[in-house]
C-alpha cells in the first residue's frame, strides 16, 4: 500500500517536471550573457567582452544565493587578456545586473571563438553550486591590407620629440648653480684684500751706493796693483748696478751699444753720453782684448764715472723715492 | 798659448788689414743684390767660421743670385741642386759609371764637388739624400766605390726651406738641422729696394757683372785670422750662460720658460757660437770678440738649436720669443 503511494508521488513529479520545467528550476535559474563590442578587429585592435549576471531582488536579497564570475587568465586561445575591470552592480526594478567588462586583444588573423564563459551558482540553504554558460563569440581577426601593386616606400623618417625645457631642468639647475659658484669664487678673490708688501725703509739710495763703491774702488787700488780687468769689470758694474736700480734699466744685461741707446732719456746731453761712451770703450777694450790703460786713463774714466753719476743724480725727494725701489728690487 | 796685451794688438792691427776685403766683397755683391745685406753678411760668417747656412724664407728672394755672385766674387766653383722627392744620393755625391772603351768603372763625381753648394728646398728630397749631403757637409769628404774624395776648400753649403708649403716634405730631423752653423731666416726687401730691384731686371745692361775680388785661398788665409781672434774667458763664460739658460732655465731664474723648451742647445751650439762671433768680430775688423758680437749672431745659431713643446707652438711661442726672454736675462760680462 505505503509502496504504491510513493510510485504513484514520483510518477506525478515526473509528469510535473515534464509539463513545467522551468517552474521547478525558477529559484536557481540566472541569466548571464557574454557581449563582445565588435565582431571584427584588425590584428591587435582590443575588444570590449562584458559578462553580466541578471538576478531577480529576491535572489540577490537571498543570503544563500551565490554567483562567482568566470576567473580569466591572462591568455584565452588566440586572446591575450590586456585589462580587467571590477565587478559592478546595477539596479534595475526588481532586477541586479552585476557585469564585469575585459579588454581583449588577439595577435592571430583568422577566425576565432571566445569560449563560453562558466559562471558558479551556488543557492539554497546547502549553496547547491550550479553553473551557468554563455555562448561563445566568434570574431575576425584580420591583417592590414598590403596593396602589393604598388611600389615599396622609403622607411619614415625617425620623428623628433619636440624640445621642452624641462627635459633638461636638472642641468640648468646644476649649470646656474656652477656659474654663481665660479663667479662667487673670483668675486671673492678679486675682491679680497691681498697682503700690503712690507715695504723696508731706505737706508741708503742707489747713488749713494754707487759713489761709496766708487770710494771704496779707489781706495782698494785695483789698478795700481795690476788688476786692470777687475778694475774695470768693477768700475762698469757699479755704473750698470746704478742705472738698474735709479732708472729702472736692465743695465746688467745689456751690452755697451744697447745701453748707450737705452740711456738716451736719461742724459740729456750728448756730452754726456760720449763720456759714457769713451768710458765704456775703454772699458771693453780693458775687458776683452786685454787692453793696458796708461795711468792717466784709469784716472780719466774713474773721473768719468763720477762725472755721469753726478749729472744723472736725482734730485733730494726723488732720490729717496728711487732709492724704496732699488732697495726692493735688491730684495 | 797665453796671449798678451800686444799680441793682441798686432793681431788687431793685423786684422784690420785683412778684412779689408769684406768690404769690397759687400760692394761688389751690392751691385747685383739688392738689400739682402742681412744674408750676404751671414753668408761670410758661414764661409769664414767653416759652417753652413740653412736659409728660410719664401720664394724669390734672391738666394741663388746671392750665393752664385758670392762665388763669382771669389772666383770659386758653384753648384745649385734642386732637391726634389725622387732625387737619389748619387744624384748629390756622385755614382761609378761603366767605361766601354776601357773596360772599366770609372768616378761621376756629383755637384757637391764644388765650393759653393745651393742645395734648394733641401726638404723635398727624402731622408736618405739629405744624410747624404749632411755627412758631406760634416766631413767635407765624399766616399764613391772605394775612394775617398777630399772636397775643395772653402766649401760651403747654402741650404734652403720654404716656410709656407709644408705638404709632401721631409722635415730635417733635429740632429741633421743641428748641423748648420746657421739658420737664417729672411724676409722681404723693403719698397724702395723692391723698386731699385724692378728697376735693374727692367735694364739689366745698367748693372755690371761680378769681378772676381778675392781668390779662394784668401777665404782660407782669413779662416786662419779668424781662429787667431782673440776671446776672453768672459766672452766664453757668457756664451755658456746663453747655451745653459736653453737647457736650464731655471738656473737663470727664467722658470717660465722650463715648460716651453723640449731640448736646449747641444754643445755643438756652444761651438758655433764661439765660432760665429770670431767671425763676426773679423767682419767688424777687430782681433777680439765683444758680447755685442755674440748677441749679434746669437738668435741665427741658436734659433734651431731650441726645441720647443707642444705647449709653447700652442702659445704661439717661438724659440725667437724664448731667445729674446734669456738674452734680456743672462748677465752681460
Amino acid at each position: 500500500m505505503y509502496k504504491q503511494e510513493v510510485i504513484r508521488r514520483i510518477f506525478l513529479c515526473c509528469i510535473l517536471g515534464l509539463l513545467f520545467p522551468f517552474s521547478l528550476l525558477a529559484q536557481q535559474a540566472v541569466d548571464v550573457t557574454a557581449k563582445a563590442d565588435t565582431n571584427s578587429i584588425r590584428i591587435g585592435e582590443q575588444i570590449k567582452l562584458q559578462l553580466t549576471a541578471t538576478l531577480t531582488a529576491q535572489q540577490f536579497k537571498d543570503a544563500n544565493f551565490k554567483v562567482l564570475f568566470p576567473v580569466l587568465p591572462d591568455s584565452l586561445d588566440h586572446f591575450e587578456v590586456v585589462t580587467r575591470s571590477n565587478l559592478d552592480t546595477l539596479v534595475n526594478q526588481d532586477q541586479h545586473i552585476l557585469h564585469q567588462t575585459f579588454t581583449l586583444t588577439s595577435f592571430d588573423s583568422g577566425h576565432w571563438e571566445i569560449p563560453p564563459m562558466r559562471f558558479e551558482v551556488f543557492s539554497g540553504a546547502n549553496a547547491t553550486p550550479d553553473s551557468a554558460i554563455t555562448l561563445p563569440i566568434g570574431v575576425d581577426v584580420n591583417t592590414v591590407a598590403v596593396d602589393t601593386t604598388k611600389a615599396f616606400k622609403p622607411i619614415k623618417e625617425i620623428k623628433g620629440v619636440a624640445w621642452s625645457i624641462w627635459d633638461y631642468w636638472l642641468y640648468i639647475v646644476i649649470g646656474a648653480a656652477a656659474v654663481l659658484i665660479i663667479g662667487g669664487l673670483i668675486w671673492y678673490l678679486r675682491t679680497r684684500k691681498k697682503p700690503e708688501p712690507v715695504i723696508k725703509t731706505p737706508t741708503v739710495s742707489p747713488y749713494e751706493i754707487a759713489i761709496q763703491e766708487l770710494k771704496a774702488l779707489k781706495e782698494e787700488k785695483v789698478w795700481q796693483q795690476g788688476d786692470i780687468k777687475q778694475y774695470y769689470t768693477r768700475l762698469t758694474d757699479i755704473l750698470r748696478t746704478y742705472f738698474e736700480h735709479q732708472f729702472s734699466i736692465a743695465a746688467l744685461e745689456q751690452t755697451s751699444e744697447e745701453l748707450l741707446q737705452n740711456i738716451k732719456p736719461v742724459t740729456k746731453l750728448n756730452q754726456q753720453r760720449d763720456k759714457l761712451r769713451s768710458l765704456l770703450a775703454i772699458a771693453d777694450l780693458a775687458k776683452f782684448a786685454k787692453l793696458q790703460p796708461t795711468a792717466d786713463e784709469h784716472q780719466e774714466c774713474m773721473q768719468k764715472a763720477e762725472e755721469i753719476l753726478e749729472w744723472t743724480k736725482p734730485k733730494t725727494g726723488a732720490a729717496e723715492e728711487t732709492g724704496t725701489d732699488a732697495t726692493l728690487e735688491k730684495a | 798659448m797665453e796671449n798678451t796685451s800686444s799680441d793682441i794688438r798686432q793681431l788687431n792691427e793685423k786684422i784690420h788689414q785683412a778684412s779689408a776685403f769684406v768690404d769690397l766683397l759687400t760692394m761688389e755683391l751690392g751691385k747685383v743684390i739688392v738689400g739682402q745685406r742681412y744674408m750676404v753678411e751671414r753668408l761670410l760668417i758661414g764661409l769664414l767660421a767653416q759652417g753652413h747656412v740653412l736659409l728660410e724664407g719664401v720664394p724669390g728672394l734672391a738666394k741663388t743670385l746671392s750665393i752664385k755672385s758670392l762665388s763669382s766674387a771669389i772666383n770659386a766653383k758653384f753648384s745649385r741642386i734642386q732637391f726634389t722627392p725622387d732625387l737619389l744620393p748619387a744624384d748629390v755625391i756622385g755614382t761609378m759609371i761603366y767605361n766601354q772603351q776601357k773596360n772599366e768603372f770609372v768616378v761621376r763625381r756629383g755637384p757637391i764637388f764644388a765650393n759653393f753648394i745651393l742645395a734648394d728646398e733641401i726638404n723635398r728630397a727624402p731622408a736618405k739624400v739629405q744624410s747624404a749631403l749632411l755627412e758631406a757637409m760634416q766631413e767635407r769628404q765624399i766616399t764613391i766605390g772605394d775612394t775617398t774624395f777630399k772636397l775643395d776648400e772653402p766649401f760651403l753649403v747654402l741650404a734652403t726651406q720654404n716656410p709656407i708649403e709644408q705638404e709632401g716634405t721631409y722635415t730635417l730631423p733635429e740632429a741633421q738641422v743641428d748641423r748648420f752653423m746657421l739658420k737664417v731666416v729672411i724676409g722681404y726687401p723693403t719698397k724702395e729696394e723692391e723698386k731699385q730691384i724692378i728697376r735693374q731686371n727692367l735694364n739689366p745692361e745698367l748693372s755690371a757683372p761680378i769681378r772676381p775680388i778675392i781668390h779662394p785661398s784668401d777665404i782660407l788665409e782669413a779662416r786662419k785670422l779668424v781662429r787667431e781672434v782673440y776671446m776672453d774667458e768672459k766672452i766664453e763664460k757668457y756664451i755658456l750662460d746663453i747655451v745653459f739658460a736653453t737647457r736650464n732655465p731655471e738656473e737663470y731664474k727664467l722658470n717660465k720658460l722650463k715648460p716651453l723648451i723640449a731640448y736646449g742647445g747641444s754643445p755643438r751650439a756652444s761651438i758655433n757660437l764661439a765660432w760665429a762671433a770670431k767671425a763676426y768680430a773679423f767682419m767688424k775688423r777687430r782681433g777680439y770678440v765683444i758680447p755685442e758680437d755674440v748677441r749679434n749672431i746669437c738668435f741665427d745659431v741658436m734659433r734651431h738649436r731650441v726645441g720647443l713643446t707642444y705647449e709653447a707652438e700652442a702659445e704661439n711661442v717661438t724659440s725667437e720669443n724664448i731667445l729674446s726672454e734669456i738674452l734680456n736675462a743672462v748677465e752681460v760680462p
